[in-house]
């Protein structure tokens, strides 16, 4: 990014889709949701329409973009109303990982799908004592002949009655150490010995979270992502992705509300005839959000255009920041769109409330703000490790 | 086959219209974008193409309009229309639909002189000026026949069969190429660019043709030339509050009545 503007296509991107998702909208999104069903009609069109898959070559069946396009889409349709949480999982985690390390025959199988969303792939790492420390990861693999044999438990996995497949994050025994090594296994959702329970969340959304019981499911070989001695590289190809996605999940979801919000602040009046608008306890608080948001998709763009240039570790230090400011911005625009709106802001009608769950979310998944907070201060500051 | 795709630049129908101080709609100092209903016209020009395959289908996307309008190019370009041509020319401001017609025409005949062109298509109405009389302007500037507010296009061979949906009747009509057709937005949802539709739009050829390029002399266009004048325009009054009728005694049906007959509704 030599430049402090994104190029004239990713600006074409956004406002592409941004039109596509206003015709869907944020009232068939909380419908849908409220309603218990699920958004798969919108997922389908916009993989017909090619922005699912954006960031995944072009000869698998993408767009051949970066993820900084991905992001771009993602942010869009969260501004207008239909956030896909999902986005953040198959196309941006799972299909960067597959298009980095899968083998080629990995590749043609799974990221035509992801990328046209006919096949969803879900993302697993979260386990109930391993979440801020997935070094506690217990799921473990063992070889069976040529097969696999997986077995462990999950937890908030997100979407999995959606998705055709898992992608989880296990271990297997090194031969030479005995010690367990991350390795990822592509899991199909129907496998035998494969089972999930919905855990009940008071988040509006059409995506679920559950609880994962994987019970010797067998996995041929190839179920393994790559290389088995590949398996943290492999991972981290995965993270950076994620938090340029749940940064610009957050963004543009902070965007919603700081538009409801002004808008209501223009037209709202009070006292005399003056609107709300004029007040600077309503003002300041709208136009410090905004300068949030702005430097928050800032510091994502900086991210993704470190990412896409094959600057992992930069990019790494980058994206927990995005990620961590986003989450802020997001928490802070939607607390002062509530308040901008009064009463108004907790009814369903002005959309705002629904808001505030998803927007909490953010300061702790996919990683915690303290988490990000240990990583900025060993890493960037170089204190001393603290856990 | 070759299309032509008449696409026009106007002005965001969503945001504010402005006015120059001569009348004339102030296309600069607006945000634009291609009009609405000719995204129709390229989506039918792209279905044609997607359904006669096999057959070499070019569609060039043509626009009259200042500097900007070719964003209204690059839109049809990230649909999937394979060149734009432009005519841009500080000359035509002001022009009125007979001025635009014969700069429409002349530049079909530029671009017909290169290939051959077989199908001339347009949007129903644009959405500013929403005159409906272009496409039988070209019509009879390129001595070709029309077949116009097409809601259903069909077609074999050199033969196109469309439906023509009116008040009173519903209409099917007849056309063979070389013709200019109009569609209308019962024609089927236009597609969003894609994601590789934005990213080839750059590459595609886009032409950029003065009046002097396709054999147009600077008098015969312009505010000057127009044989139709803008003598004033005005705003829409603002809406007035409605009329309540409160019913506390019975009488709200008589009230309601009332209203309506001294209306004329009733
Ligand atoms: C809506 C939602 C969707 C999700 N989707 C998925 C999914 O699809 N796939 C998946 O794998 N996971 C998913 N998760 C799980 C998510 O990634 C975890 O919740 C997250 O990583 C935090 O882990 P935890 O919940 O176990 O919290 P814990 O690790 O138990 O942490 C609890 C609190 O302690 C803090 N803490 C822990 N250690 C330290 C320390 N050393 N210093 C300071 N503070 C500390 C944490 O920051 C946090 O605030 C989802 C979660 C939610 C809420
Ligand atoms: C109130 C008013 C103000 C005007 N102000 C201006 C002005 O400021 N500047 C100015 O230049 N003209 C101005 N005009 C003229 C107006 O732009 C022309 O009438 C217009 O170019 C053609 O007529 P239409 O828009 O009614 O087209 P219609 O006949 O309604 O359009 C039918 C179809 O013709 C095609 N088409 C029409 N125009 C173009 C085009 N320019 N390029 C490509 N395809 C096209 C489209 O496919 C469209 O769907 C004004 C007209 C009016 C009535």
């Amino acid at each position: 990014m030599s430049q402090f503007s994104e190029t004239e296509e990713r600006t074409e991107l956004r406002k592409a889709v941004r039109a596509f998702a206003q015709s869907w909208g944020q009232d068939y999104f909380t419908g849908k949701a409220r309603a218990g069903e699920k958004t798969t009609d919108l997922w389908l069109a916009l993989g017909k329409n090619g922005y699912l898959g954006v960031n995944i070559p072009e000869e698998y069946g993408g767009g051949g973009g970066g993820i900084g396009d991905v992001a771009a889409v993602c942010e869009e349709l969260a501004a207008v109303g239909c956030p896909m949480l999902l986005m953040v999982v198959s196309p941006a985690i799972c299909g960067s990982v597959i298009s980095r390390f899968g083998t080629e025959e990995q590749k043609q199988r799974w990221l035509p799908g992801i990328a046209d969303g006919t096949q969803t792939m879900a993302f697993a790492i979260t386990e109930p004592d391993a979440g801020s420390n997935s070094h506690r990861i217990t799921t473990t693999a063992r070889r069976d002949g040529t097969d696999w044999i997986l077995k462990g438990r999950k937890v908030y996995i997100s979407g999995v009655d959606e998705a055709s497949h898992v992608l989880v994050v296990a271990r297997t025994e090194d031969h030479k150490t005995g010690s367990l090594k991350p390795c990822l296994f592509v899991v199909p959702t129907d496998a035998p010995g494969f089972e999930y329970q919905p855990i009940p969340m008071e988040l509006v959304s059409p995506e679920q979270q559950f609880t994962v019981f994987i019970d010797d499911v067998r996995l041929p070989a190839d179920a393994l992502v790559g290389d088995e001695d590949a398996g943290l590289i492999q991972l981290f190809a995965g993270l950076n992705p994620e938090r340029i996605m749940a940064a610009s999940f957050a963004t543009g979801i902070a965007r919603l509300a700081l538009e409801k919000a002004t808008a209501y602040a223009k037209e709202r009046s009070v006292f005399r005839d003056t609107p709300i608008g004029a007040h600077q306890a309503i003002a300041h608080p709208l136009a410090q959000a905004h300068i949030e948001i702005e430097m928050a998709r800032l510091m994502t763009q900086k991210a993704a255009a470190l990412q896409d240039a094959g600057d992992d570790m930069g990019a790494g230090e980058a994206a927990n920041m995005a990620k961590y400011a986003s989450a802020e911005a997001a928490c802070n625009a939607v607390d002062r769109a509530v308040q901008t709106l009064g009463g108004n802001g907790v009814t369903q009608e002005y959309g705002v409330a629904a808001l505030l769950v998803a927007t909490r979310v953010m300061r702790i998944a996919p990683v915690s703000r303290e988490m990000i907070l240990n990583f900025v201060a060993m890493h960037s500051l170089g204190l001393p490790k603290s856990y | 086959m070759n299309i032509v795709v008449c696409v026009k630049y106007v002005p965001d129908a969503t945001a504010d219209r402005q006015f120059e101080s001569d009348n004339t709609v102030d296309r600069v100092g607006v945000d634009g974008l291609l009009s609405e209903l000719d995204e129709y016209a390229v989506e039918q020009a792209l279905q044609l193409r997607e359904k006669r395959e096999g057959e070499d289908i070019e569609i060039t996307a043509l626009c009259v309009g200042p500097e900007k309008a070719v964003d209204a190019i690059r839109k049809a370009l990230q649909m999937g229309a394979d060149k734009g041509v432009h005519v841009v020319d500080d000359a035509i401001a002001g022009s009125d639909s007979v001025a635009t017609s014969l700069v429409l025409a002349k530049a079909r005949e530029k671009i017909g002189a290169e290939k051959k062109v077989d199908l001339v298509m347009t949007g129903m109405a644009s959405t500013d000026a929403s005159m409906s009389v272009i496409p039988a302007m070209l019509a009879e500037r390129l001595e070709l026949p029309q077949v116009t507010f097409a809601s259903v296009v069909e077609s074999q061979g050199e033969v196109f069969r469309v439906r023509r949906d009116g008040d009173t009747a519903t209409e099917i009509v007849e056309g063979r190429l070389p013709m200019v057709l109009s569609v209308t937005d019962q024609t089927g949802e236009a597609r969003y660019p894609s994601f590789k539709g934005i990213m080839a739009a750059k590459k595609k050829p886009l032409e950029t043709w003065a009046l002097s390029d396709i054999g147009v002399e600077a008098d015969q266009v312009g505010l000057s030339a127009s044989w139709t004048a803008v003598e004033g325009t005005e705003a829409r009054p603002p809406r007035t509050q409605g009329e309540i009728v409160t019913d506390e005694d019975g009488s709200g049906a008589t009230a309601l009545v009332d209203f309506l007959a001294s209306k004329k509704f009733i």
